[in-house]
Order: C-alpha cells, then structure tokens, then sequence
C-alpha cells in the first residue's frame, strides 16, 4: 500500500505508535484510520494533523516541502514543525478544528526546510475531519506546492516590467496595438507628448481614440500590416494631430514604423508602433541648410566683389609694385570691414565704426588731421564693405595728390540721415587746406572704384566737386537699401 | 556686320562696373543697368540689345529669372545670360535658349558662352 510513499510509508510502519497521544493504530477511529490509507496512497502532497495534540502525519510528497524537518517531525505535534511559521499557521490550524476550512491559492513561507531561508509558495486547503456526530478530530489536508510556477510567473512580470521601462526610457514614442480594430494596449509617455499628453487612449481604437488620423489614411495604412503582416516604415510624414492644449490641431513631422506582432500560430494579433517626432530636428536641419546655402551665396558675391577689385586695380595700374601694393591694400581693408561686421553680428556695422577704421590706418591718433562728426548710424554687410572701400580711396587719394599731401591740409568727414523724409543716407567728405583740386584726365582705379557706389542701396549718387580749396565728395543713398540685410 | 549693344545688369555696382570693362575689351557696345526696371526701359528703347546679361538677386519690381522670362518672350532674337551666386535655376524655371553663369565668372567663360550663343563681336 506504501508504493506511492516508500520513505513516509516506512515511518508509519516503523513508529511506536502506542507511545504518542494517538495510541497503536488498531486502536485508531475508522476516520484516521481511512484518510492515512488515502494519504499514503497518494501521491499528491497531504497532511493529517489529528487528535486534541495536532499529531502530525503526511506522506512522501509532504515531506519534500519540510526539509531537514523530515522525518523528525513525523509523528509529533504540527506546532514543532512549523514552529517558525507558527503565527501564520496557528490562526488556519485553529479555523479548522473550530470547524471552518481554509482554501488559498497562492501562501507565502520563509522556509528552512533545507537549511537556509527559502522563499515558498502553495496552494492548499485546510479540511476540518468530523465523527458521525459532528465533532471535529482533526485536519486533513492537501497540498500543492507553487513554488517554482510563481517564481516563474514573477519572472515573467519582472521581464514585462523591464520591458516596459525600456519602452518607458526609449527616446521614441512606442504603442502597441491589439486586434483587428488596432485598440490601444499600452503606449509610453513620449507617445502620448507626441499625440497630445492629456488624451485617454487605453483600451480605446486608433479610430476613435485618435480619430483625426482616419482621413489622413492611417487606419487603411494599419490595416494593411495587420491583414498581411508586412511592417510599414516611413520617414518625415506631415501629419495633423490634436495635440495642443485645448486639443487644437497642430502640424507635426514624424518617423513612424507599423512592426506586425506575430503569434507562435503565425497569425498577426497586434501592432507595435513607434514614433519618432522629427519635426524640430527637420526644421533645424533645414535651417543649416539655409544657412550653408546662403553662407556659400555670401561667398560667391564676396569673390566676385573680390574679383572685381583686383580686375580693376590691374587694368588701371602702371606697373605690377604698385598694383600689387594696392590691391593687398583693398583687399585689407575689405578684410576689416567684414571683422566688424563678424564681430558685432550681421547687421551690427555702423558708420562711425567704419570711418574709425579709416581714420586707424590713415590719420595720426596724436595730431588728427581728419575730424568727423555723425551720429551712429547702422550699415548692411554689403554696403559696409563698399563704404570702407570708398573711405580708404578717398583717403589714399588725399595723401598723394588732395589734402593729406600737405603739412597743412585737413579733412572734414561728416553724415547723416538726410531728405525731407528721412530716408537718404548722406556723408559728405570736404579737404581744405591743401593743394587746388582738379579733375583727372584718366580717373584711376581708385576714382572708378568709388564710383562704383554703394553696394546694396538702390539708388546712389556719387559727386566730385574739384574746388581750389580741395575736393569736396558726396554720396547720397537710399537709407533703405544702406541699412537693408541682403 | 551691324554692332548693336549688350544690355548688362547687375545691382552690385563693382561686378557691374568690371564685367562692362570685360565686354568692351571682348568689342562689345554695353548697356548698363541696376536692375530689372532700368533694364526693360533701355530694350524698349534701344532697336536691338543682341544679349541679356543679367543677375538673378535684384532689388526692384522682378528678378532676373522674371526679366530673363520677359525678355524671352518678347525679345525673342535677345540671347540670354543669367548670372547669380545663389541659384542654379532648375530646368524649366529659365526661358529656352537662355544660358547660366555661376559668380564669379571668369572672361574666358564669359566669352566662351557668348560665342557658344553666336554672339560674336565685329572687329
């Protein structure tokens, strides 16, 4: 009869039995008698704790859940095994000899049973055993031990938890979908900034949680991956979503990837979604591209200024010494010109700024033979460079042959904002004090060169007047075109 | 062989200035103009301009594109030269016929396509 339960089948057998509270077994109620065969048939873990004592007896099966308390515990009172357990145990093992029974599906043990603390799980019930008049002897119980399948099963939640705080940590927005309506299982906080952070989507369809995206074709779009499994990738949609505040509809660019989840049987069960909102990352790309696109046009325009400068200053020089000095001159100063332009900001070049420049490479700071007086007035990039190019013409054109070519001669450089509407830009260059100024038969290429005008202005006027106390120059722009960012 | 003038126009007062020097030193007769308004008035007064030489990037009424456009169109014997550092015009957006130079252009280049669209100085 002990096949089931060799080791526990052999203790029964071998006890002496007439020494316990239960007396030698022949002596036993039928009751006992009936459910120990039932136990050591069994091979399902089961207990029997009887008699006012709660003598204890189990089989093989309830054994492997005792430890190193087997087999001594056999044959003694239920408190002496579970004695370190004794408060969780003592309240069910009470109900039961009350009368009352106990089933739970999943109780926790710290166990020693194998020397060291060992966390445990069972399934068991407590049954109260009566006599035909209603008295309860004893319990009996059977036992499943749940263990290894709740470790599993807390193994299993912990790898979902960890997947879920991936999804939680991924920079993208992530969702996953369920079924042929496509219903909302899950999304992370990214997906829900990308489609609007107070909306209610759970358990909800794409169409109807998220109904804005039916007409612009993604439901058609789902539906494809779902019915053939075949993941949809693209890059940069425009997309329109209700995402802002009030729920208003915002323009937004994203990477998206419909990816099929597929089940062991083949068949499509859901979606996993992933979003990307590009639009910020887009448009800053876009920006740059702007920004080199208009840094090369800068480029090109400077070169062909460049260009132009040298093309000149070599067609009117005499000979190559003073074509070369000349044009390393020019280009110098255009060179400096652009530092005040780079230093300050596009835009930030004033007037003042760049007469100052003059006046560092052609006046002496300790006798000043140049005054000015002009208020701060902004200069555009384009016209910058040609404003410092003319000044320094005039000024190598006063030291050779004007007003700067004598011990006594001086220079008077003053501007303004002019016209009965304030829209002209107008300086005034007037040298007293040296020789008479006369005309040039040929204009060199320093006269052409101030000719040119300003870069930029729409309409510009360029005056010499050769008086016999100097020359006297004027230009006179529009203020539009000379403040303008080009 | 009758000369009739080249019709340059460039708001950049320098580039204008050296590429009308270039011209002429080629045998050119060459117009002048700041942008695209200047530049029509002297078509519709001058017989024949034989070339449009003109910058994409204007302040004005329209850009070189547009008066490429018009100039095609109603010039139809004006062969066309659009210059810019900024565009290279996709295809479609220039008249027929009409050429483009990227800045800086070089007199070689420039000469080069001028004789390319049989605008050849008298000598």
């Amino acid at each position: 009869m002990s096949l089931a339960n060799p080791d526990c089948g052999k203790l029964f057998r071998d006890l002496d039995w007439s020494a316990t509270p239960l007396g030698a077994p022949n002596t036993w109620s039928v009751e006992l008698r009936t459910l120990t065969n039932v136990m050591l048939g069994s091979l399902q873990p089961m207990l029997i704790v009887w008699g006012p004592a709660q003598i204890t007896l189990y089989n093989d099966g309830y054994a492997a859940m005792c430890g190193q308390r087997h087999p001594s515990a056999f044959g003694h009172p239920f408190r002496d095994l579970w004695h370190d357990i004794w408060d969780q145990v003592e309240p069910i093992i009470s109900a039961a000899y009350a009368g009352q029974g106990t089933s739970m599906d999943d109780i926790e043990f710290v166990m020693h049973r194998n020397g060291y603390p060992e966390e445990t799980h069972f399934a068991f019930s407590y049954t109260p055993v009566r006599d035909p008049w209603g008295t309860v002897l004893g319990m009996f119980c059977a036992c499943t031990e749940q263990t290894a399948y709740v470790a599993a099963r807390k193994a299993e939640r912990s790898l979902r938890e960890r997947f879920e705080r991936v999804f939680e940590l991924n920079p993208g927005g992530i969702a996953i979908l369920s079924g042929p309506d496509h219903v909302f299982q899950y999304a992370n906080e990214v997906y829900y900034s990308i489609i609007g952070t107070s909306r209610e989507i759970i358990g909800k369809s794409v169409a109807e949680a998220v109904s804005e995206v039916v007409r612009q074709g993604y439901i058609d779009i789902l539906d494809g991956v779902y019915l053939t499994g075949t993941p949809f990738v693209a890059k940069n949609l425009e997309i329109e979503l209700n995402r802002g505040a009030a729920g208003e509809k915002q323009n937004r660019v994203i990477d998206l990837v419909y990816q099929p989840m597929v089940e062991d049987n083949g068949r499509v069960s859901g979606i996993l979604v992933q979003a990307l909102d590009v639009t910020e990352l887009r448009a800053e790309q876009t920006k740059q591209e702007l920004l080199s696109h208009e840094l090369g046009h800068r480029l090109k325009n400077q070169l062909a200024m460049v260009q132009a400068i040298a093309s000149q200053t070599l067609r009117n020089s005499t000979d190559l010494t003073s074509a070369r000095a000349r044009l390393s001159d020019r280009i110098a100063v255009l060179s400096a010109a652009h530092d005040v332009v780079l230093l300050g900001g596009i835009g930030a070049s004033t007037v003042t700024q760049l007469v100052d420049q003059m006046l560092s490479l052609h006046d002496d700071a300790l006798s000043p033979r140049i005054s000015v007086s002009g208020t701060d007035i902004k200069v555009g990039t384009r016209p910058s460079l040609s404003l410092a190019l003319i000044l320094h013409e005039l000024a190598t054109n006063a030291i050779k042959y004007g007003a700067l070519s004598t011990p006594e001669g001086r220079i008077a450089i003053g501007w303004e904002v002019a016209g009965p509407k304030s829209d002209r830009f107008k300086l005034v260059w007037t040298e007293t004090g040296g020789p008479p100024a006369h005309e040039p038969r040929n204009a060199g290429s320093g006269m052409r060169l101030v000719n040119a005008g300003l870069n930029g202005t729409a309409d510009c006027k360029v005056t010499f007047s050769f008086e016999p106390q100097g020359l006297v120059f004027v230009i006179d722009a529009d203020l539009e075109g000379f403040q303008r960012e080009h | 062989m009758d000369q009739h003038p080249i019709l340059l126009v460039e708001d950049d007062g320098l580039i204008r200035m050296d590429l009308a020097d270039v011209l002429s030193d080629c045998g050119f007769d060459v117009l002048e103009a700041a942008n695209a308004d200047q530049a029509l008035a002297l078509l519709e007064s001058e017989t024949t301009v034989r070339a449009l030489l003109t910058d994409i990037d204007m302040p004005g009424s329209m850009n070189g594109i547009k008066l490429a456009n018009l100039t095609a169109s109603r010039w139809p014997e004006c062969r066309i030269i659009v210059i810019s550092g900024r565009y290279s015009p996709e295809q479609g957006k220039l008249p027929d016929g009409a050429r483009f130079l990227s800045k800086p252009i070089s007199e070689h280049q420039l000469s080069c396509m001028l004789a390319e669209l049989g605008v050849i100085a008298s000598e």
